[in-house]
């Protein structure tokens, strides 16, 4: 329903994280929308576990997981398609649905249409993902303690009895997919030593409220064909929603701290392609002035200091992912993440008042990582293979556990200097949390251009709205 | 990331969706109930009849063959919950009817009917659409929830304006009737009134058009349908079944189960373009996931029994029956 006035945007756009995640996809699909009209947010990978916070200007937060980031743009909310690339979580959608209530959207299941085919992640999943982490100990993945890697290896394993968002409408169906994998989960729980019974174990989930809520979902949310993505397309532009950064994707990350979902810009452009479209869309990349992760894994640039300086008011410290960890911009790290994703064709940054705030509590300007060095100071080069190799992941995880950083202070003009230095025009630029916040330098493409401000540097300032 | 709670709680996920199902898409409903006194309250612009010349369906260079397939529903009080069910499962219409390849580009248009000699918005149509405007049409359509007591509807009101403000070029082109599907569960009024149609359309009609006639006049232009929910307030009405029986024959539809109307829709089109029988149908939609095929099976024999072609114009001379005009999918 295309109730935001303002002018259409004129090409798809897809927002990929280049780190960890959590560098401000969010923020940025909530600022597209604001700017033009787009016909629906589109998830292409990832579930429930993605944590996306737009504060809106006039101080409404909410974290999005299922719900697309452009629910609170102004001029209504921008509706969201569940494509079959990403993996669905009704309890989850029903709890957010009722805090996007009480932010004053009217009726949020509305806004959703679900592809039949995503897969449906459910509490048995959530149930084998923390017995496999808790049996980990302290060698934790970092996951989100969600379920979707484990919905993702069930479907692999089972692709004929995992179940979808299709078969929330068949209860019978349902019923006899979630036995199949109860009765599944419940070994992999079982072989899970401690993690089973012990210390933190859940009471198995309900078969039949499960079923009953499912069909509630189906019945309340749109469920849709394949071909709805294609009249989507056809109809208006979109946006894809990235979930997660590219640096935790499944195959060229540092297993094996990585996410079970592709997080470079393969599955919105594979979803184009299928819709007959290869290939068109504007790729934005976004990067914060420093490099954050959150979970454990390589983080080579971390500075505990810095983490000090730059509090964190979204992330705090997660039961199943540890603390939120903060280290100097890693132009190492970003630059293989572009690698691996194939290139952008613009970036945004965050968190630009970072810097200003890092000078003034400890007098000395930021820093990035511009290379890398193994124990003996011999330099470290990684590169991203073209063919998943996950043996070969594994050892350039083990050499970066160990790498250290090669530390320069960030030339005059930060934002400027990560452009320049990723080869990338920037196409907008945030200090603050909202969408308010955010500027475009020169350099930026025609349909947001007017009113921009001239010149790059980061002031003066045009606020966007 | 993974701000959610760890919870089982799907009691809780249900009551959501649940206390949601009272609300919903209906946004123009929405928006005017809450805040317009219920005798102010109007028809939405894009959907309100007053002085349009025609709804359209033309083909496109997107759409070289289009066949206009409309859908009009009872909004009153007596179908309750129907409407709300009808805008989740319609859209899904356009990809029944594509996949199967019963129809390569139809534009569909959606209404709601109302009673004009008591309603605010006695008469909603939307324009045929190829796309995601549909959706937009639903959303606008407002629910009034009005209607009589006399077990009537203004279902003749619609079938006028359907037939005399329609240009379709799967007709004028290619001599292909139009399909118009009409949802209710009570009688039509026994004639068109020059009133209501001044009023409510802005025709300046010399007389009343009795029913059978303006009935007569939309079949030459549409494949017409009733369909009638078995689990509808006047289902067991001797009077209301009578009537659409006496009108329609095998065109009235007893649908058991309305979450299956996107699956019936599509098959009676399949049949009644010949691309299946109810057989192949019914196999069609299984093998798309629905498991309406009981539903749909049992609504639809007595139509696949009485089926025959509908195209309208005539072979030409000479040509025997099965070139240009005749059914050209077997």
């Amino acid at each position: 329903m295309n109730r935001a006035r303002g002018p259409w945007a004129d090409e798809h756009a897809i927002v990929v994280d280049l780190g960890f995640g959590d560098a401000g996809k969010g923020v940025n699909v909530d600022l597209l929308c604001a700017r033009g009209r787009y016909g629906a947010v589109v998830r292409a990978n990832g579930g429930a576990q993605a944590a996306h916070n737009v504060v809106t200007p006039d101080g409404r937060h909410h974290t999005f997981a299922q719900f697309g980031s452009g629910t609170l743009a102004p001029g209504g909310p921008v509706p969201t398609h569940l494509s079959h690339l990403a993996v669905v979580d009704p309890f989850a959608l029903a709890a957010e649905a009722r805090h996007l209530s009480e932010l004053g959207i009217a009726d949020p299941f509305a806004l959703v249409t679900v592809d039949r085919r995503a897969l449906l992640s459910t509490p048995w999943h959530q149930a084998a993902n923390r017995a496999r982490e808790r049996a980990r100990g302290t060698d934790r993945h970092g996951s989100c303690g969600m379920g979707v890697g484990e919905t993702m290896a069930y479907a692999l394993a089972h692709p004929q009895d995992a179940p979808t968002a299709g078969d929330c409408a068949h209860p019978a169906r349902l019923r006899r997919k979630l036995r199949l994998l109860a009765d599944h989960l419940a070994q992999v729980a079982g072989s899970g030593q401690e993690g089973a019974g012990g210390e933190g174990a859940e009471e198995p989930p309900n078969l039949e409220e499960c079923v009953a809520a499912y069909a509630a979902f189906a019945q309340r949310v749109r469920l849709v064909d394949e071909d709805h993505l294609a009249h989507l397309l056809a109809a208006a532009p979109v946006v894809f929603e990235g979930a997660q950064g590219v640096l935790l994707d499944e195959w060229h990350r540092f297993h094996p701290y990585t996410t079970w979902s592709t997080t470079t810009t393969a599955n919105p452009l594979a979803l184009l392609a299928e819709a007959g479209r290869p290939g068109q869309a504007r790729r934005i990349g976004v990067v914060r002035t420093y490099t954050t992760r959150h979970g454990a894994g390589p983080l080579v640039a971390e500075d505990p200091a810095l983490g000090a300086v730059l509090p964190e008011p979204h992330n705090g410290t997660h039961p199943w992912q540890g603390p939120f960890r903060v280290g100097h911009f890693d132009l190492v790290a970003h630059r293989y993440a572009l690698a691996a994703t194939g290139g952008v064709d613009s970036l945004a940054v965050t968190h630009a008042d970072a810097p200003d705030r890092v000078r003034a509590a400890t007098g000395a300007g930021p820093l990035w990582c511009t290379a890398y060095t193994d124990p003996a100071d011999a330099p470290l080069v990684i590169a991203p293979r073209a063919v998943p190799d996950l043996v070969h992941q594994e050892r350039a995880t083990a050499a970066l556990m160990a790498a250290r950083p090669v530390l320069e202070a960030i030339p005059d003009e930060p934002v400027a200097a990560i452009g320049d230095a990723l080869g990338l025009p920037v196409e907008a630029v945030f200090s603050g949390p909202t969408r308010e916040d955010a500027r475009v330098p020169s350099r930026v493409r025609p349909s947001s251009a007017a009113g921009a401000a001239r010149g790059r540097a980061p002031s003066p300032q045009t606020t966007v709205r | 990331m993974g701000s959610s709670n760890w919870s089982t709680d799907a009691y809780h996920a249900r009551a959501a969706y649940n206390a949601a199902a009272g609300s919903s898409s209906f946004a123009y409903t929405d928006d005017v109930a809450s805040t317009m006194p219920r005798s102010t309250w109007r028809t939405h612009e894009t959907l309100d009849p007053k002085d349009v010349a025609v709804r359209e369906s033309r083909d496109s260079d997107a759409h070289p063959e289009s066949l206009a397939v409309s859908v009009l529903f009872d909004v009153t009080g007596s179908m309750g919950r129907v409407p709300r069910l009808l805008q989740r499962k319609l859209p899904d219409l356009f990809g029944l009817l594509l996949r199967k390849g019963y129809v390569e580009h139809p534009q569909i248009l959606f209404g709601g009917i109302g009673d004009a000699t008591c309603d605010r918005a006695p008469l909603q149509v939307g324009q045929f659409e190829s796309g995601n405007e549909l959706e937009d049409d639903l959303g606008n359509i407002l629910l009034e929830g009005g209607g009589g007591g006399q077990v009537t509807e203004s279902y003749e009101l619609a079938m006028y304006f359907m037939a005399r403000h329609t240009a379709m070029d799967c007709l004028d082109k290619r001599g292909r009737k139009g399909y118009l599907f009409v949802i209710g569960d009570e009688k039509a009024y026994g004639a068109v009134k020059a009133r209501e149609v001044r009023e409510v359309i802005g025709d300046d009609l010399g007389e009343n058009i009795a029913f059978p006639a303006i009935l007569a006049e939309l079949q030459r232009r549409f494949e017409v349908f009733f369909i009638m929910p078995t689990g509808s307030a006047h289902f067991r009405n001797k009077d209301v079944r009578g009537f659409w029986d006496t009108h329609l024959g095998q065109n009235v539809i007893y649908l058991d189960d309305l979450d299956a109307v996107s699956e019936t829709i599509a098959v009676t089109i399949g049949m009644g373009e010949e691309a299946v029988d109810l057989a192949q149908g019914l196999e069609d939609i299984a093998s798309a996931g629905s498991d309406a095929g009981d539903v749909v099976g049992k609504a639809l024999r007595p139509l696949s029994r009485a089926r025959g072609s509908i195209v309208v114009s005539e072979s030409p001379d000479g040509l025997g029956g099965a070139a240009a005009g005749g059914v050209d999918r077997l």
